[in-house]
């Protein structure tokens, strides 16, 4: 009997352990340099929540969610983090359609690679940043991402564990957004 | 050695939780059944509060003012000391229903050019929805409590009724799934009104899911009414607070439009459905006159024949829905400064008129030539409550879109509405802006008698255009398909403005679905359960029972409560 009392009380202490535990990520190693440089893909107010992720893990950055190319080499960063997520409503206050933000993006990205810069993609959304319009971004950025971080509720479907199992990018999945300043965080030197 | 064992494997998969931890959007258990009252509401909690009430020995007035109030905390979103709304009354004694419409009106410095446009047409700023210049004078405490003092049982005190929500905006609640999503889809609102942010973000991120949310500057402004009334909102400290907040953001409220804030007490639209006795509200809402015109068009169909669910009813809804909008737009507006014609458009024969245009196998393209706008957002919540004695309440209320105008008085936690943007925003319209005039709304807290004359149910919704609509479908559910209170509200729902898509909810059949199209309708398929088409909350007497049956809505966080 004391015997497995005692196995008891070692099971319970390994689960309290593992509940404690910080979380092992995907990403074994950091990967980007600072400066970062945060953009939105698809306007949505992600970009704002990640701003927030950013200074809580005291990453210097610049911020234009609706920066042109030529912005990355001025800023002097090293690293470009996106903010994944298309809005109706944010592409309406920015005043620009989703294929000329999808134009930007791609040309943001095109440049950050020509500058040899790191890219983050973030999805904080969840579920309700998904559809049609997200998904266009989605497409359109994670393939260049050399890092991804999602909010597991918005990879219900398993879109970004397809998509980044098949390039090979490291993929992280978290619970909530505020649990996605961790894995940020870790992924820079 | 068994039961050790499984202990141990309850408090590892306890202390494994939440790691896995997953709260399903609950369809079932909405509904409760209580002998004595049913309170239902869309937070669980703040039925409880109401049945809670009654176990006191108030009457259903004084359950609803406490549910009510708990609301504005509870679902902050949605409704508030900021805001206003309608409530219909029916007590068990009284001969003839009466409206208390505590909507809010345009400040005295307002003009029908207040606002301005852009290039593309585009009101600038979007000051109609967002900011201060979007305030309408706020009707809520002064219509709660005007009905409490007049209506309800006085064996309970104004702070006992406040008290449970003054208890929740101390205390805290916790995030549900569908609030933490309206927080981040507000997210830039709320951050660019930085009060609001203050209350609903953790650490500059929006509250998630099983978070708590205190607001005790709320607390305090309740606080306040429990002690002073409605004279410490609209008069005063808060008032000056109030003012200053929304002054500072571009408005133009003043202390003495809050000084002069009116409740009107007004007389119900009456009207037929099937023998049921159909009373809601009449303008400032368009609600209850289009309620009504809408169910006698479709008493020209039988609709127990072309039965639940099918092509054949979903197209006679749709085209109605049609001529009814083409109605709504052409006349409603406040009739305190405009001329409606309410009886026409409540009468059994224009209504036949109107359904002989419909066609069985044709949808028409456009009811007329009509303007489609949209005159309010879906952030509205409704409550019901019946008791045993058959007294019943309806409160539709509002701050109009979710976290309404943004702006949120500092110190006192109080999130203003933006119900002027439920004006049409130019010159020439029955529904232009106009000092002191109430915005048109579509608000249709609703109260039933059967066709004996007995209380029957209470009902309405939330949803902007879309509330007469789904609340005349729910009694269609009920009187022509004999579904139950629960059933009816579950049910999916259609929609259709005078011209454009006919929205149809994701679980209408797919043979429905399929036959539609080639009747002529252009279909907009919605989510299976989209808050879209509001959310119902009603409560119905079942005689033959004896039982108060109370039923809620899954497109929000709606539950039932009763005892």
């Amino acid at each position: 009997m004391k015997r497995s009392l005692l196995s008891l009380l070692a099971i319970l202490a390994l689960a309290a352990g593992l509940a404690a535990q910080s979380p092992a990520y995907n990403l074994k190693s950091p990967i980007a340099s600072k400066p970062a440089f945060l953009s939105s893909a698809g306007q949505s107010a992600d970009v704002e929540m990640v701003k927030v992720l950013l200074d809580r893990s005291k990453i210097p950055f610049k911020a234009d969610a609706q920066a042109k190319a030529p912005a990355l080499a001025a800023s002097g960063a090293k690293t470009l983090v996106l903010a994944i997520g298309g809005s109706s409503k944010g592409l309406g206050a920015a005043g620009i359609s989703a294929e000329a933000e999808l134009e930007r993006v791609k040309a943001v990205i095109a440049e950050a690679k020509r500058l040899g810069m790191k890219v983050i993609g973030l999805h904080v959304g969840g579920e309700a940043r998904r559809g049609e319009l997200s998904d266009k971004f989605i497409l359109a950025a994670l393939p260049a991402c050399d890092y991804f971080i999602v909010v597991a509720d918005g990879n219900k479907d398993g879109l970004f564990t397809k998509l980044c199992s098949e390039r090979k990018i490291a993929l992280d999945a978290v619970e909530k957004i505020s649990k996605a300043g961790d894995p940020l965080a870790k992924a820079f030197k | 050695m068994k039961k050790v064992l499984a202990s141990a494997l309850a408090i590892v998969a306890l202390a494994l939780s939440p790691l896995a931890a997953q709260v399903p959007v609950n369809l079932h258990g909405r509904s409760a059944d209580g002998a004595n009252g049913v309170v239902a509401a869309a937070k669980p909690e703040a039925s409880q509060v109401g049945v809670d009430i009654l176990k006191k020995g108030g009457n259903a007035v004084d359950a609803a003012i406490a549910t009510a109030f708990a609301l504005g905390v509870l679902e902050p979103n949605a409704s508030g000391v900021g805001g206003g709304g309608f409530m219909i009354i029916k007590l068990a004694n009284m001969k003839e229903a009466v409206v208390v419409d505590f909507r809010e009106c345009a400040p005295a410095a307002s003009t029908p050019d207040m606002y301005k446009f852009d290039e593309k047409g585009k009101v600038i700023d979007n000051a109609t929805f967002e900011g201060g210049l979007s305030v309408g004078v706020p009707g809520e405490v002064k219509g709660l409590l005007y009905a409490f003092d007049k209506f309800g049982s006085k064996k309970l005190s104004r702070a006992q009724v406040l008290q449970p929500a003054i208890d929740y905006a101390e205390k805290g609640y916790k995030v549900t799934v569908n609030l933490e999503q309206i927080i981040k889809d507000n997210f830039e609102k709320l951050k660019k009104f930085e009060n609001g942010g203050a209350i609903y973000f953790d650490g500059g991120l929006p509250y998630e899911l099983g978070a708590t949310i205190k607001n005790p500057d709320y607390a305090k402004t309740l606080k306040a009414v429990a002690a002073k009334g409605a004279d410490a909102i609209y008069k005063g400290e808060i008032a000056k607070a109030i003012v200053d907040e929304v002054r500072k953001r571009g408005g133009i409220l003043s202390l003495e439009d809050l000084a002069n804030y009116q409740v009107k007490e007004r007389k119900p639209v009456v009207g037929t459905y099937r023998g049921y006795t159909i009373m809601s509200v009449p303008p400032a809402s368009s609600g209850g006159t289009h309620l009504v015109e809408l169910l006698n068009i479709m008493e020209n169909f039988d609709l127990a024949k072309t039965g639940e669910g099918t092509p054949a009813t979903g197209h006679l809804w749709a085209e109605a829905m049609k001529l009814v909008f083409a109605d709504r737009s052409k006349y409603m507006a406040d009739t305190d400064f405009v001329q409606v014609p309410l009886k026409g458009l409540a009468s059994k024969a224009y209504a036949k008129e109107l359904a002989a245009l419909i066609a069985a196998d044709k949808s028409m393209p456009s009811a007329t030539a009509g303007d489609p706008s949209k005159y309010e957002s879906g952030s509205t919540t409704h409550l019901s409550v019946m008791d045993k004695a058959g007294n019943m309440v309806a409160i539709t209320k509002s701050i109009n879109y979710f976290f309404g105008s943004g702006v949120v008085v500092p110190g006192w936690g109080i999130i203003m509405n933006d119900h002027m943007d439920d004006f049409v925003p130019k010159p020439g319209s029955a529904n232009s802006v106009e000092p002191g005039k109430r915005p048109l709304s579509s608000m249709s807290p609703t109260l039933v008698l059967d066709p004996k004359g007995r209380s029957f149910m209470t009902l309405g919704s939330p949803g902007a255009t879309r509330i007469f609509p789904t609340v005349a479908q729910v009694i269609s559910n009920i009187v022509d398909h004999g579904m139950s209170v629960q059933e009816a509200i579950l049910a999916p729902r259609y929609f259709q403005m005078a011209s454009g898509k006919l929205n149809v909810e994701g679980r209408v059949p797919i043979n429905t679905y399929n036959a539609l199209g080639p009747l002529g309708h252009e279909l907009a398929l919605k989510l299976d359960w989209d808050a879209y088409f509001g959310g119902v909350h009603a409560v119905l007497y079942d005689y033959d029972a004896k039982m108060l049956r109370g039923g809620a809505d899954p497109r929000r966080d709606g539950q039932a409560a009763a005892y």
